[in-house]
């Protein structure tokens, strides 16, 4: 089955200052993740993480460039594989923590040869 | 293995906020609140992907740890915590399993919980910042399940964390008299939380007794740690086990309320009964008679009674006796007015009221009025039967306290 990659993406505005969750609502999206792993768990390859600082290499030394920083834009990644790409946006458009207000999540092909 | 118990994450909280504090220092009360928040987050993000820890409170230990340690070290508070803390803690630290002893945590929480009774911390402040750091419930929580607003909620924590920040004791070092003053008020806390939950007349019968739910943990660490073994303790775990044995035939599917005599008593929990039973049985070890024993033995006769129409109230009538005694009250005269009348009949229930000086709170609240309605009706006094009716259907506070009056105080 082709294999997808699932990034995150925050879309900043409208996700000023999100309430923390109290203790109960932690629990509360502890269980919806596990169900939702449950249910998917043939599809789910990898399941990523967040990402962290990182740095780009460069054939050759430059400056610092006008790149964005990755993390900005993609919170964490994670892989499925699914028979479509439509099946694996299902698939990651049910993760509680993907979507939720400022959050949604992208999904792309991953070619392989062969 | 994925699955956590039932309000894991909430008492975890609670057990995490006092063994910090008690290492790091009730004046970092908040930057440890903060630590615990962060290290639960990282489990929810955390386990899903891997699995759970093997000690997972030990796991959570060691990320709120490390969180407030490193916080600290980042402030400029770096030279007083390392002289208040000793040692910091490397990042990858083994679990060490001698910090999770039960009876240490038991330790740490009733630290904790005497804080927050505290004398200098206004009772109902005591209530809410018991509600935050012990039970783990967060502001919203809290206003939703104390009917207080948001804004009433964050005044109250505050007063009570900025007295919480000063307060340093080992519950070791209590002096005998210092521990005197101290339990009843503990004792009367968890009272307190568990009336909450019993008379609240919250929709959701899961918020109602999620609360009685939390005073009957926290009583029990009480009760099986050294210093609040006591008496007096057994016959409060008594009281509310006894109590939420009848909860759920006490209230209709949307907050209703039913009548003693109208429940139905197969619902009643008799597990709970057990329970009750034996705490009570615990309570009469000694010479000690509290208000908790006589509202224990007052619940348990109800308990153990086959019918309304059976139960022993000669018993109720003694034990409300002594209750006015022990926690002098109106309240408890006109309780004992009621049962008086179901033993001895309508007219022996009026007399005893009319030796009453009720204060005005009562003689003007819809129970005192209810109560007169109800044996004026069944003594035959029709108008004034009629005139209390009338006047504690006015002043009955809830939709749901109407409701049953207008079907208890109806006609002839």
């Amino acid at each position: 089955m082709p294999r997808y990659l699932c990034l995150q993406r925050s879309f900043g505005a409208g996700t000023e200052a999100a309430e923390k969750p109290s203790p109960a609502q932690m629990q509360a999206m502890y269980a919806k993740f596990n169900e939702w792993r449950e249910k998917f768990q043939n599809n789910l390859v990898d399941l990523g993480g967040r990402l962290g600082a990182g740095r780009v290499a460069l054939p050759e030394p430059r400056p610092d460039g006008p790149f964005v920083e990755v993390k900005e834009l993609i919170g964490g990644y994670m892989i499925v594989s699914a028979s479509s790409l439509d099946e694996a946006v299902r698939v990651a458009g049910e993760c509680p923590g993907l979507m939720r207000p400022g959050s949604g999540v992208e999904v792309i092909e991953i070619h392989t040869p062969g | 293995m994925t699955d956590l118990a039932d309000h894991f994450f909430r008492h975890e909280y609670g057990r995490l906020v006092a063994m910090l504090s008690r290492r790091i220092g009730m004046h970092y009360l908040e930057a440890v609140e903060d630590a615990v928040q962060f290290a639960l987050a990282a489990a929810v993000e955390t386990w899903p992907r891997v699995s759970v820890p093997d000690n997972p409170s030990a796991w959570l230990f060691r990320v709120a740890h490390n969180r407030v340690a490193g916080e600290l070290r980042r402030s400029a508070r770096r030279v007083e915590l390392a002289t208040l803390h000793g040692a910091e803690a490397e990042p990858d630290q083994p679990d060490q399993p001698h910090t999770f002893l039960a009876g240490d945590v038991r330790d740490d929480l009733l630290r904790m919980l005497f804080a927050c009774c505290d004398d200098a911390i206004p009772a109902p402040s005591q209530l809410v910042v018991a509600l935050k750091v012990l039970c783990g419930f967060d502001v919203r929580e809290i206003s939703e399940r104390l009917f207080l607003s948001e804004a009433n909620v964050y005044k109250r924590l505050g007063r009570a964390r900025s007295r919480l920040r000063e307060v340093e004791f080992e519950l070791a070092d209590l002096t005998s008299t210092e521990l005197a003053s101290r339990l009843p008020a503990v004792q009367s806390i968890l009272y307190v939380l568990f009336t909450e939950g019993y008379l609240s007349s919250h929709a959701d019968g899961a918020i109602r007794r999620e609360l009685c739910d939390e005073a009957m943990r926290l009583s029990l660490e009480l009760a099986e740690h050294p210093i609040g073994a006591v008496p007096e303790t057994f016959a409060l775990l008594a009281l509310m086990h006894l109590h939420a044995a009848r909860m759920p035939a006490r209230q209709d599917g949307s907050g209703g309320l039913i009548l003693l005599e109208e429940q139905d008593r197969a619902l009643w929990d008799s597990r709970e009964i057990q329970i009750g039973l034996e705490w009570l049985a615990r309570s009469a070890e000694g010479e000690t008679f509290s208000r908790y024993h006589a509202e224990a033995g007052i619940a348990a006769e109800h308990c153990l009674a086959p019918a309304f129409a059976e139960t022993r109230w000669e018993r109720i009538v003694e034990c409300y006796a002594l209750l006015e005694q022990l926690a002098p009250s109106g309240l408890h005269g006109l309780n004992r007015a009621v049962a008086l009348a179901e033993w001895k009949g309508p007219r022996a229930g009026l007399a005893l009221l009319d030796g009453l000086a009720p204060p005005s709170w009562l003689e003007g609240s819809y129970l005192w009025a209810a109560v007169l309605a109800d044996l004026h009706r069944r003594a035959g006094n029709v108008g004034l039967a009629e005139q209390y009716r009338a006047i504690a259907l006015a002043a009955a506070p809830s939709s749901a306290i109407r409701a049953a009056l207008e079907r208890r105080l109806r006609g002839p």
